[in-house]
Order: C-alpha cells, then sequence, then structure tokens
C-alpha cells in the first residue's frame, strides 16, 4: 500500500493547528476482523493524524522539516472505523521548536450527521528532520499541492 | 492489515506473565515505497500495532476471549527500525480483569532497546 494516510488537508495555521480528511474506501487493503465487519486498524487511525501533523510541520518550514515520531504521551482509541467512513483529523501544537514539535489531537467520524469520536491523542512528540533527507523536494511540494488541492 | 502488524514467530508465552515473539522487516515490504522514498523506516504505529497483537495472543492464551488494543502511554520511539532489522517483541503483563487488562512492552533489535511502552491498555471484544 502507499502510505500516505490522509487525503486533503481542509484548514491549517501555521505553527498552530490542522484539520484534515482520511477517506475509508472497501477497496483498501489494510482492514481487519472478521469479513462481515471490517475495521480500520486503530494504529492507522493514529497513524492518519501523525500524517496531518507531520504535513502542518512541512507547510510551517517551507518544506524544510518533517516530523519522525519520538514519543506518544496517551493514546486512547473510543471508536470503530469501517469501510466508507470519512476521517476527520484535528490536530493542535502545543509547542514547536526548529527541532521538535509537540502536539496533541483527535479524529472522529460523521455519523448520521454528529460527530462520533475515534481516537484521541496526547502529546505526541516528533523530532523535525530535514525533509530532503526522506523524499525528493519537488516529490513533497507536489504531494503537498495534492493535499491542500493547489497546483504546484 | 493483518500483514502490517503481524508477528512472524511466537517464542513463548507465559500465562500470567508475559510473551515474546520475532517480526522481521525485510526490504520487500510495499510501505517502504513511500515511508519513505529516500530513507526506509518502519512507521512507528506499526510497532505499536505488533505489540498489541502479541498482548492479544497473551491475553487470549490466558482468558480464551479476544482482546483488542485500546489505549497506550508513553510509547517511546528511540531508533529507527530499517529494513534488515529483526525485531524482538516482548509484553509483560501487569494488571487483568474482566474489562481490562495492561501490560508493559519493548521492542529491541541486536539487544538494543528500539522502541518501549510504558503501558499498553487492552480490552475484551
Amino acid at each position: 500500500m502507499r502510505f500516505h494516510l490522509i487525503d486533503r488537508i481542509d484548514a491549517y495555521e501555521p505553527h498552530r493547528s490542522v484539520r484534515a480528511r482520511k477517506l475509508t474506501s472497501i477497496s483498501e487493503e489494510h482492514w481487519q476482523g472478521a469479513p462481515q465487519d471490517p475495521v480500520m486498524p486503530p494504529p492507522l487511525v493514529l497513524e492518519s493524524l501523525c500524517q496531518a501533523a507531520t504535513w502542518l510541520i512541512v507547510a510551517s518550514t517551507e518544506r524544510r522539516k518533517r516530523a519522525a515520531l519520538l514519543q506518544i504521551g496517551s493514546v486512547s482509541f473510543t471508536g470503530d472505523v469501517r469501510p466508507g467512513d470519512v476521517l476527520q483529523l484535528q490536530g493542535e501544537v502545543k509547542s514547536m521548536s526548529d527541532e521538535m514539535a509537540v502536539l496533541s489531537g483527535v479524529a472522529c467520524v460523521i455519523d448520521g450527521g454528529a460527530e462520533r469520536p475515534v481516537l484521541s491523542a496526547t502529546d505526541i512528540m516528533c523530532a523535525l528532520i530535514d525533509a530532503s533527507d526522506l523524499q525528493d523536494l519537488d516529490e513533497t511540494a507536489r504531494l503537498q499541492a495534492q493535499f491542500i488541492r493547489e497546483t504546484p | 492489515m493483518g500483514q502490517l502488524i503481524a508477528l512472524d514467530r511466537i517464542v513463548s508465552v507465559e500465562p500470567g506473565r508475559g510473551a515474546t515473539a520475532l517480526r522481521n522487516v525485510p526490504q520487500t515490504l510495499a510501505i517502504f515505497d513511500s515511508h519513505f522514498p529516500l530513507r526506509p523506516v518502519l512507521p512507528g504505529v506499526l510497532v505499536l500495532g505488533s505489540m498489541g497483537e502479541l498482548a492479544a495472543v497473551l491475553l487470549r492464551e490466558q482468558t480464551g476471549r479476544t482482546w483488542r488494543l485500546a489505549g497506550a502511554e508513553r510509547v517511546r520511539y528511540r531508533h529507527f527500525i530499517q529494513p534488515g532489522d529483526q525485531m524482538r517483541i516482548e509484553v509483560d503483563l501487569k494488571r487483568l480483569d474482566d474489562a481490562e487488562a495492561t501490560l508493559g512492552a519493548t521492542v529491541t533489535v541486536d539487544g538494543r532497546t528500539v522502541t518501549s511502552a510504558r503501558t499498553l491498555r487492552m480490552v475484551p471484544q
């Protein structure tokens, strides 16, 4: 699978917050559980939030930095995510320096018009590493433009 | 996802105490195409997922029920896990009742701790 677990960045404030979404589909490969009741593996829901955070870091640093996980202070998986759900991800920066960022966040899905929380996490600590060490910077720019629906 | 967090070999299961398993990280995993193109690294959340898998194996052996990961606290990533690494995953049971179990977990590669979790929180399905 392509390990890209967000599809769109809906809004962001550099160095402060990000709102993103991931669309889930039965055509993805990662479902687990009984075949008649597949659920998204909870660690991947956490990864969606972390990827929303990393793209906030990318957008906040003119694509110089990306985030690598150092620590998860606390995470709770509070609900199931099923094929067809749209994950709504909200991340908040608690502190950020040149080398490190700490974020908290929540994920929910919309069920019958109401938000149903599926994950909350606090004290997600990331090291900010050089984006050019991980991926060609033009490719990073192309992905970023795709997520925020702009042409590069 | 089976294939993203699955364990390759259960080394030992001691009900009431803990369990040990191995997970190999081969260069062939498709996620390394995108994570990351210039530097293949096993995503940290998948390490957490594998710890949860082993905790579920131990608890199933002990209780005969199915358990799932409900949360975690103080998960520390000390070193990247890369293709060619063999992860040795260990979980230790801390507390178990009908509604919840808590465990500690560590992952070592060649004897070096790469990831640790102070608490994995498991609930019956």
